[in-house]
């Protein structure tokens, strides 16, 4: 009775530990979804981007560098685009964050967002760069930042709803 | 919130530092390794993606209907606000299309009597798969759709995918179960067309953007704003005749089309099964009297 308390006990630490990886490649599918809105498709927000951002500000533990790789390689082949642009994206973010690791950790939300303008926009640039380097033609860079700006604005609204699932989880 | 976590403690340890830096390193090495396969091998990078996206179309499959239903709900409250409007309209239509299927029966048969006269080869029949858009994958870089049809119902590479309205783009990839159509709006889609009355040659090339640009038309073509655009056949995989759309613009930014099908209400397209049915019903026929003839002489 016991060990087996110690079983489920261990379970549900591997799942609130892997639980940021698999919520943010649920986001990624999320993207896919067709929501059948007027001209949304083009600037659909880089949720994924989001994801990674997030918990690799608050909690580096469970984001570590090969899950943003296998978001970020999950998320180019379901695109459907170059493989490879996408993922240099999302590590850019994730390196960026972890470098500045320290200036995080007092962070207040509002800070924790402007950082993630700065961040995410060196992301999507790179990734806009690289792509139109993989596709060999110059990738006109407005609907990137739209896309960007959408982005943004889907930055509190997802957050929220991780702080509130964070806070469920650890009680 | 932030606890200090583990993490901290174990990045200001000199060597997971470096161990860090030099994973990093390794991952961005490897994105760029990717990047370099998918240009000079794309068989591999090919069957990778649809081995992942026929794993997650049921997902999506049972994702998106529940979407659907939703924004077809929107869309019939809509049509329940303008229904006298709607409706009036739609009896205009009805009366004006009724002339035009009379006209349409009688070039039919004038068509028939005369490429009978002719002896014209007919055209091989065309025949439809038809499938749920399920993916959506949107962004700045492609124009895709994935569909929750594959190889296992007939889908191949090349088809052409059309909706009610006219030509949506061709299947790309095929997987077991799922496909994925590139859209005539994407950068990397170029379809033959003829052009208006004088049916000018053309090519349709798309550039992310949502008007597609004419492409090679010769120094003697005279295209006009609302000019037709449908597809040419040539190349022998599209159907020809099929509508794409009208000349919207010409100017500075090259001449640009209009297509005809609605990006956003996409929900159901048809994948044109058009070259190989007719080829195939031949070659089998052949073969069956052959093997008839062999089994005669036998015995």
């Amino acid at each position: 009775m016991r060990q087996e308390e110690g079983v489920w006990h261990r379970l549900d630490v591997v799942a609130r530990s892997i639980s940021p990886f698999f919520v943010t490649l649920l986001l990624v599918l999320l993207t896919l979804v067709p929501l059948h809105i007027s001209d949304l498709s083009p600037i659909v927000p880089a949720l994924a981007l989001i994801g990674v951002f997030f918990w690799s500000v608050h909690r580096p533990d469970l984001m570590p560098i090969w899950a943003v790789f296998l978001i970020g390689l999950v998320q180019d082949v379901l695109t459907g685009g170059a493989i490879g642009p996408g993922i240099v994206g999302l590590l850019v973010a994730h390196a960026l964050v972890v470098w500045q690791h320290r200036f995080f950790l007092a962070a207040s939300f509002a800070v924790i967002w402007c950082a993630f303008m700065l961040v995410a926009a060196a992301a999507l640039a790179v990734t806009w760069l690289l792509t139109s380097i993989a596709m060999m033609t110059y990738l006109d860079p407005g609907p990137v930042f739209f896309q960007y700006l959408v982005t943004l604005a889907f930055y509190p609204c997802l957050a929220w709803a991780f702080l509130r699932g964070q806070r469920l989880f650890q009680r | 919130m932030n606890k200090p976590t583990g993490s901290e403690i174990r990045v200001a340890s000199p060597l997971k530092a470096w161990a860090s830096r030099f994973a990093l390193l390794l991952l961005v090495g490897a994105a760029f390794g990717l990047m370099l396969i998918g240009r000079t091998n794309s068989f591999i990078v090919e069957e990778t993606r649809t081995a992942v996206t026929d794993m997650v179309t049921p997902i999506l499959d049972a994702v998106s209907q529940p979407v659907e239903t939703f924004s077809s709900a929107l869309d019939q409250a809509e049509s329940l606000a303008n229904l006298r409007s709607e409706n009036l309209a739609l009896k205009e239509q009805n009366a004006r299309l009724l002339q035009w299927q009379a006209v349409a029966r009688r070039l039919e048969a004038e068509n028939a009597a005369l490429r009978s006269l002719n002896r014209m080869v007919p055209d091989p029949t065309m025949t439809f798969i038809t499938a749920r858009v399920v993916g959506d994958p949107g962004g700045a870089f492609v124009r895709t759709v994935l569909i929750n049809a594959g190889e296992r119902n007939g889908v191949e590479k090349g088809q052409a995918a059309v909706t009610a309205q006219g030509l949506a783009g061709r299947i790309a990839e095929v997987g077991k179960r799922s496909a994925r159509v590139l859209l005539l709006t994407d950068i990397n889609s170029r379809v033959p067309v003829v052009v208006g009355k004088a049916r000018d040659r053309a090519v349709l090339a798309g550039d992310n953007t949502n008007a597609p640009e004419l492409l090679y038309l010769g120094p003697t073509a005279k295209v006009q704003l609302g000019d037709h655009v449908t597809t040419s056949g040539h190349g022998g995989v599209f159907p020809p005749g099929l509508p794409i759309g009208v000349v919207e613009g010409i100017g500075e930014k090259g001449i640009r089309v209009r297509p005809f099908v609605d990006w956003s209400h996409m929900e159901v397209v048809r994948i044109v099964d058009y070259e190989m049915t007719g080829v195939l019903d031949f070659e089998a026929q052949v073969g069956a009297a052959r093997a008839a003839a062999a089994a005669g002489k036998s015995q």
